[in-house]
């Protein structure tokens, strides 16, 4: 097709899939600074930031109640985390191991890819079943981290798959020639080279686990992730103070962002001469 | 003692794939040896073989008398320098040549002192607390060399160090390589693919294809004696030429060739029942215009001439015998009459017997 009829075409796609993408985003942060009377909705009646005064607790008593975020997403937190570092752990080893080929390779590949692309809400429910059957009590500590696990590592082992591809071994015999063992070499060459690649498995991991809902409706038991606690609300009535909420859940994964990058950025350059070396090949 | 002996040394990989197969070397203590072959010959497998990076399938290797043949390469007392040199880019050029000492459990100051000799050896001083990274490629193998030497190995294994340089660097650090190989005594093995390198460098050549020894033999000896095809055509610039019929007479023999009898002396691949070729060093060679040359000369080959350039003092021929076989002959450019030899004149080529070798088919 020629460039003058494709152009606009893809112009009008592109605009259509930005929009998509920022737009229920803006329009929850434009809500979010509703007036203390206003709904869900629009018009604004006021622009104030009394939904996010109200989130804290600074407001005066009203017959809304407050969030209740403040466990579950603390719990939230520390699940993700748990999860990454797991998940992330569990992907660089299990990479490592893919990089020499081994009977069964194929078959062990599939089995660890399973676990991110089975729908959720069968692992979930199957779970749940099963540790009923088994007399576990279901918690987000137990059952819910197991699928939190299941469902993130793949994507960790993914990424360091990719980055082991394209790592010069070279770099590690040369360490072992100098008669530094296997497990120095490993923590002192080759950790240091794939750091970057680690840092975008946690991010993964945490990021996926942060917001899991499916897995997580199943198996968490009483105690409620953040994602469950929000869902939890809307069955009542939605208030703009999930709007603040939502803004500021997503300044934060902002921030985690820019602290990848800033990460990323400091390793890449640490690590430049990695690509250097294979140009020099 | 020797430093390192391979005995029957070979690799099958699982599938069936046969990389090295019979390997038997010794090595002398302070020897330079080369591995030299096309790629895929088996060199660089058997080099990762002595390094412990291959496992061997069969046979043992075995240095300073102990056999290593199952010990892991960072308890094997050899050092490898990579073609990528390999350097860790995380690190300075000091804490690059450092590294091998961290894990021998030397005292602050002695290494300091070690890696600062070894930096002012290579003139890397200047460069210590830079990332590798931002060196030339010959500063970067320096480095290479500097971090496999400082350890101390009994034998540093090579592996085309000087494939990434380009051609003058090449040189340059090729006459480093044989200056501090003399003045360190260690042994070197070393591989590559370039016969200039080998021939210019090591005390001796292993000369491989597909996965055998062709021949192991000094730079001369490969050179003026081939010992099989492969090697008469990958060594030096030979013309071939085939014959039959060989008749021995002590360590000469003489072929029957479509262009006359051929003598010259024999290689033990030679057989009398089978095809016989002999290769002729085109440097070996005399030609002359057919009208001057009277009966004299031995193996005397007619031709005419099919091909003339000049670089410098060397002037090539090429001369056509039947219109299939040609030979390539190089004269010095200081004769005139040669020179004034003109592309179809008559020519009569002829080489001493003792120049031309004569080696079994394949």
């Amino acid at each position: 097709m020629e460039a003058r009829v494709l152009k606009p075409i893809l112009g009008v796609y592109c605009a259509a899939f930005i929009l998509f993408l920022y737009g229920p985003m803006i329009i929850l942060a434009i809500l979010s600074f509703q007036g203390a009377g206003g709904g869900p909705q629009f018009p604004i009646i006021e622009w104030s930031t009394y939904w996010y005064q109200h989130l804290l607790g600074m407001t005066p008593p009203s017959r809304i109640s407050r969030l209740p975020i403040g466990d579950s997403l603390l719990r939230s937190l520390t699940l993700a985390m748990m999860t990454t570092v797991v998940s992330t752990t569990l992907g660089v080893i299990t990479a490592q191991g893919f990089r020499t080929r081994f009977k069964a390779s194929g078959a062990v590949f599939y089995l660890v890819i399973l676990g991110m692309i089975v729908p959720g809400v069968l692992v979930g429910l199957g779970m749940a079943l099963l540790s009923n059957m088994l007399g576990i009590d279901r918690s987000w500590w137990g059952t819910a981290f197991v699928l939190h696990v299941v469902y993130t590592f793949p994507f960790a082992f993914l990424v360091m798959l990719a980055i082991f591809n394209r790592f010069d071994r070279s770099v590690e015999e040369a360490s072992l020639s100098l008669g530094v063992s296997p497990v120095q070499t490993f923590r002192r060459v080759t950790f240091p080279m794939i750091f970057p690649g680690v840092l975008s498995a946690m991010l993964f991991s945490f990021t996926l686990s942060y917001d899991e809902f499916s897995r997580t409706l199943f198996t968490s038991g009483r105690e409620l992730t953040l994602p469950l606690t929000i869902y939890g609300t809307f069955s009542v009535e939605i208030y703009p103070n999930i709007f603040a909420f939502g803004v500021l859940t997503t300044l934060f994964s902002f921030t985690l962002l820019l602290v990848y990058a800033l990460l990323m950025l400091r390793a890449v350059r640490a690590g430049r001469s990695f690509k250097g070396q294979e140009e020099a090949v | 003692m020797y430093d390192l002996q391979l005995t029957g040394v070979g690799k099958t990989y699982p599938d069936g794939t046969v990389a090295v197969s019979d390997f038997d070397l010794v090595v002398e203590p302070g020897e330079f040896v080369a591995f030299l072959g096309p790629s895929g010959c088996g060199k660089s497998t058997t080099l990762r073989m002595i390094a412990g990076f291959e496992a061997i399938s069969n046979g043992d290797i075995l240095i300073k008398g102990k056999n290593v043949s199952t010990t892991p390469p960072e308890k094997r007392p050899t050092s490898m320098i990579f073609q990528n040199y390999a350097l860790f880019p995380h690190m300075t050029v000091r804490q690059n040549i450092g590294f091998g000492l961290d894990v021998k459990g030397l005292s602050a100051a002695d290494k300091k002192a070690k890696v600062d000799r070894i930096m002012d050896m290579f003139g890397l001083s200047e460069f210590a607390d830079r990332k590798a990274d931002r060196l030339s490629g010959g500063q970067r193998q320096r480095i290479a060399l500097a971090r496999g030497l400082v350890v101390e190995p009994d034998i540093l294994l090579l592996d085309e160090p000087l494939g990434a340089l380009d051609a003058n660097l090449r040189r340059v650090i090729q006459n480093e390589l044989k200056l501090l190989q003399r003045e360190l005594g260690i042994t070197f093995v070393f591989v590559t693919h370039a016969q200039s390198e080998a021939l210019g460098l090591s005390d001796r050549i292993v000369v491989m294809n597909r996965g055998r020894v062709e021949q192991i033999g000094t730079p001369h000896e490969v050179y003026a004696a081939p010992a099989t095809e492969f090697v008469a055509r990958f060594i030096g610039s030979n013309a071939i030429i085939e014959g039959v019929n060989p008749t021995v007479e002590g360590e000469m023999a003489s072929v029957d060739t479509a262009f006359g009898r051929i003598r010259g002396r024999y290689a033990a691949s030679m057989a009398s029942d089978a095809v016989v070729l002999a290769a002729i060093p085109a440097e070996a060679m005399r030609i002359q215009p057919a009208s001057a040359a009277a009966g004299i000369g031995e193996n005397r080959l007619h031709g005419t001439v099919s091909m003339k350039h000049a670089v410098g003092s060397v002037g090539h021929f090429k001369v056509d015998l039947d219109g299939r076989q040609s030979v390539d002959v190089q004269t010095s450019t200081d004769n005139e009459v040669l020179m004034q030899l003109a592309i179809g004149d008559a020519v009569v080529v002829d080489c001493p017997s003792d120049r031309v070798t004569l080696v079994g088919q394949g």
